[in-house]
């Protein structure tokens, strides 16, 4: 077999069949359950409009995303090197480029996953609502570059630092800082400081995105700066992390 | 005896037994208005404020006032008194004495939980007071918007991590 191909059905695997991937997976779900009767018992929460709750729900799934994304890329390197596997990685026919591609085809599966199992809680609370199809389409179009190039920043990061907790702690740091905007509504961010961060922060874009086009019914079009922004996102962290494994000390 | 002279022989007596009560107690006068920034056409979730005005029209003061917000729900079908619980924190005022001629001004804030036509009224009795006095009715209507509803929403919630669950509890048990 293809030894990428290899790679990737090991990363891939692991996450749906290891115990600790499928625990992840039951978590994520409890984490939307949760918010979702969050939704129908409060009282303040069950009277928002459906499609303020679709951009919360959505703004969530973004967010839990990102977080395996983290977890996982920070363990990519850094955790073959601490389990001994690295040099016997290295010593494959793969290049550098290969290897960090293969490790973030288990992120790819993950996040396809995540994102197959929000479907039905975003149907149970922007059903009958406004706007559920351009939801559905905007959490895939602007999820997948987010979640991903958080995917390669800490997986560039856990070449970098060559140690787990290193590597995952600076990125869930990185994390909180760009997903502020979840829990910073619009109104909070308007300051000078605010806009400038909005202007450059990938997940401020994608939350800006999903809230034109679900709550203010903004056609997809009009998102392409937002776009832009978490598209640059996904190649710097690209090549960030693709540099980072080149430069990785053994 | 008639009726009518054992009515009048009552009246007296109950004036001499009980000088203080039912017939000292204070004329009351409620009036009540929407206020002019409500919403036109108020949706569910919506804010709306009434305001009344109470006011002593009597000679004597009413003592120990209590006057509370009523809220009935009137379109058809659907009659019925509604719990306050989740619409309005302030749910009734109190005032130890209340002067002849003296006015007590109220806001009634609410929250519009469900859709449908209401009416509102405040009603008051004071200590000596043989029935409850009421303002007139303000009536309105709320209109209903697509908010999330539960009957989607606990398949799923409940669904989804137990599928998982009992995924992971197969494979556990498989591998054992």
């Amino acid at each position: 077999m293809n030894p990428i191909l290899s790679l990737t059905r090991k990363e891939s695997g692991e996450l749906l069949s290891s115990g600790r991937g499928l625990a992840w997976l039951t978590a994520l779900t409890v984490v939307l359950s949760v918010l979702s009767l969050l939704l129908v018992s409060d009282t303040e929460l069950s009277l928002l409009d459906n499609a303020q709750v679709v951009y919360m729900v959505m703004g969530t799934i973004a967010a839990l995303g990102a977080l395996l994304a983290v977890v996982s890329g920070s363990d990519s390197l850094a955790g073959e090197r601490e389990r001994g596997s690295l040099i016997p990685l290295l010593l494959t026919p793969l290049r550098t480029d290969e290897i960090v591609l293969g490790k973030m085809s288990g992120q790819v599966v993950a996040w396809c996953v995540t994102y197959l199992l929000s479907l039905p809680y975003l149907w149970a609370v922007g059903g009958g609502g406004q706007n559920l199809p351009q939801a559905i389409l905007a959490l895939a179009l602007f999820g997948t570059p987010l979640v991903l190039g958080f995917g390669f920043f800490s997986l560039g990061l856990s070449a970098r630092f060559g140690n787990v907790r290193t590597a995952l702690s600076t990125s869930l740091v990185a994390l909180a800082l760009l997903a502020s905007p979840v829990l910073l509504g619009p109104g909070l961010r308007q300051s000078a400081v605010g806009r400038m961060f909005d202007a450059v922060n990938p997940f401020s874009a994608a939350l800006n995105a999903f809230d034109s086009v679900v709550i203010d019914s903004q056609p997809f079009l009009a998102q392409a700066t937002r776009f832009a922004v978490v598209l640059v996102w996904l190649l710097l962290a690209m090549a960030f992390a693709g540099r980072s494994a080149r430069d990785m000390e053994i | 005896m008639n009726a009518g002279s054992l009515a009048r022989w009552f009246v007296v007596f109950a004036f001499l037994v009980f000088p203080g009560a039912a017939f000292a107690a204070a004329p009351l006068d409620i009036a009540l208005s929407a206020d002019g920034r409500n919403p036109p056409s108020p949706q569910m979730g919506d804010r709306l404020t009434f305001h009344s005005v109470i006011r002593n029209t009597g000679s004597a003061p009413a003592q120990g006032l209590v006057a509370w917000i009523s809220l009935v729900r009137v379109d058809a079908g659907h009659e019925r008194p509604v719990d306050l619980e989740d619409w309005s924190a302030l749910k009734a005022l109190t005032r130890s004495a209340v002067a002849p001629g003296e006015r007590i001004e109220a806001e009634w804030p609410m929250r519009l939980i469900q859709a449908g036509d209401y009416r509102v009224v405040i009603s008051a009795v004071d200590r000596g007071a043989v029935r409850v006095v009421t303002s007139p009715f303000a009536d309105f209507h709320v209109r209903r918007k697509p908010v999330v509803e539960s009957r989607r929403i606990l398949p799923v919630a409940f669904g989804m991590p137990f599928l998982l669950g009992g995924i992971v509890l197969v494979r556990w048990a498989r591998k054992r």
